[in-house]
């Protein structure tokens, strides 16, 4: 690949410039203007749904040598303003006759500490990638995304030494029109605390964190509300058949103890 | 018993709708409730990723729209169907746009389950889960689809699971029995 010269940053997060996503992408870019490079952003939210925005947003695409595709994790895969956007590139792409070369590049961030969880996500996006004659830049996995709290990366020297120097690794290879190399994946990739503390920080912090926010909106006697639960004991055959055991109902009623404990 | 068919086809995708349509015939016939949604005609908005429906109005989106019917009745099922083309391995925007809304069926608190760490499950009962994607020709992504399936299910834990692809080009007659072992699987037929 030449030398590129514009970079796409292609927000996948619906809340916009109040994401991690944005945070990460942002970090990233501004390497590459430090480079040299000319950059854009766009935020799929705002544009895949009108003709205008279509219209727009691949355009945007076309002027693109590097597209950074920054996206959260959600529900496994990715949100679906991401997929719609993918959907639309890979149909507009398939009906061009390439004339350049351009490179994608993925990143994904989720709360869950463990960088696995993002796998497959990271593979849907490889894989449109592929379909749509892109060539594959490297993708990024940050774990643990709750403790950027969506603030520029630069403010939070420590804790995102690993990820800034990865992006900064990534940069250097991406100005030259090269993918990232594998050591800028996973430096980037890599938490700053070892794996198991962050396990035990999202089950003690994170939940205290949960509690915080309901609390603020006043919400914290209702956290373990059922509010679609069928009266399913009392109706339906299956009920009737399967009834309840003593087991069942003892564990019910400590589960319920315990969740009224924790409020 | 109910079931909740989640379509996250585009209009005009034969293949789909006849698996949907078999689907509802053959539960039909073991006596089975079945509403059939096809996702691209609902009025769902994105989700906006405000956890409002954790931390504002624990279990219900804040977004009143079609999103809150489609998780309730979801949640409500004896057993929930996702059928999707099969979208560089993972599912279409229409059904994810319902998907992405499903969340408050869970509890924000986190626990680690299967050595990772996963959200707590809300509700006693969870409904069980079927998962067919159908496959263009020479399409090759079965495997992230079914890893896809596989990591849902370790989320949403349902009573009973399974997930499948279905060639698109094949003989429309084999769509019967397609099912019919898919429902096997789940249990919901013998």
């Amino acid at each position: 690949m030449s030398q590129p010269r514009n970079v796409l940053l292609l927000i996948g997060s619906p809340r916009g410039e109040r994401s991690n996503s944005h945070a990460i992408g942002k970090f990233l870019v501004d390497k590459l203007e430090e480079k040299g490079l000319v950059s854009e952003e766009a935020f799929v939210t705002h544009l895949v749904n009108s003709r205008e925005g279509t219209e727009k947003l691949l355009k945007s695409v076309d002027n693109a040598d590097i597209i950074v595709l920054a996206t959260p994790l959600y529900v496994d895969s990715l949100p679906s303003p991401t997929i719609k956007a993918m959907e639309l590139i890979h149909e507009h792409q398939k009906a061009m006759f390439p004339t350049k070369s351009q490179m994608l590049v993925a990143i994904i961030n989720s709360g869950f500490p463990e960088k696995e969880q993002m796998d497959i996500a990271l593979k849907i996006i490889r894989n449109f990638t592929q379909a749509s004659n892109f060539k594959w830049g490297g993708g990024i996995r940050v774990g643990w995304g709750m403790a950027l709290n969506s603030e520029p990366l630069n403010g939070k020297k420590g804790m995102t030494r690993k990820l800034t120097a990865g992006l900064s690794l990534a940069a250097v290879n991406l100005s030259e029109g090269q993918p990232m190399s594998e050591k800028a994946e996973e430096l980037a990739s890599t938490l700053f605390f070892p794996l198991f503390v962050a396990k035990s920080m999202s089950r003690l912090f994170g939940n205290r964190g949960w509690n915080k926010l309901a609390k603020e909106n006043n919400a914290n006697a209702k956290m373990y509300d059922r509010p679609y639960e069928l009266n399913r004991r009392e109706t339906g055959s299956e009920s009737v058949l399967r009834g309840k055991s003593e087991t069942q109902k003892k564990a019910d009623l400590q589960e319920n103890q315990e969740n009224w404990r924790k409020i | 018993m109910k079931a909740v068919i989640f379509n996250g086809a585009k209009e005009g995708d034969l293949t789909i709708k006849a698996i949907e349509k078999t689907i509802a015939d053959q539960l039909t016939e073991e006596k089975w409730e079945v509403e059939p949604i096809e996702l691209r005609d609902m009025q769902i908005a994105n989700c906006m990723g405000c956890f409002g429906c954790w931390v504002k109005t624990p279990g219900i989106c804040v977004i009143n729209d079609d999103g809150r019917e489609t998780t309730r009745k979801a949640i409500q099922s004896d057993l929930m169907v996702w059928l999707t083309p099969v979208t560089f391995g993972g599912y279409s925007s229409e059904l994810k746009k319902a998907l992405d809304r499903i969340i408050p069926i869970l509890l924000p608190y986190f626990q680690s389950y299967h050595g990772q760490i996963h959200h707590k499950m809300r509700y006693k009962k969870y409904p069980k889960l079927l998962v067919i994607g159908v496959q263009e020709l020479g399409g090759d992504y079965e495997e992230t689809f079914m890893a896809l399936a596989g990591r849902n299910m370790l989320n949403f834990r349902p009573p009973a699971s399974a997930a499948s692809v279905f060639q698109r080009g094949k003989d429309p007659k084999t769509i019967s029995a397609f099912v019919e072992e898919q429902l096997k699987k789940v249990e919901v037929i013998s």
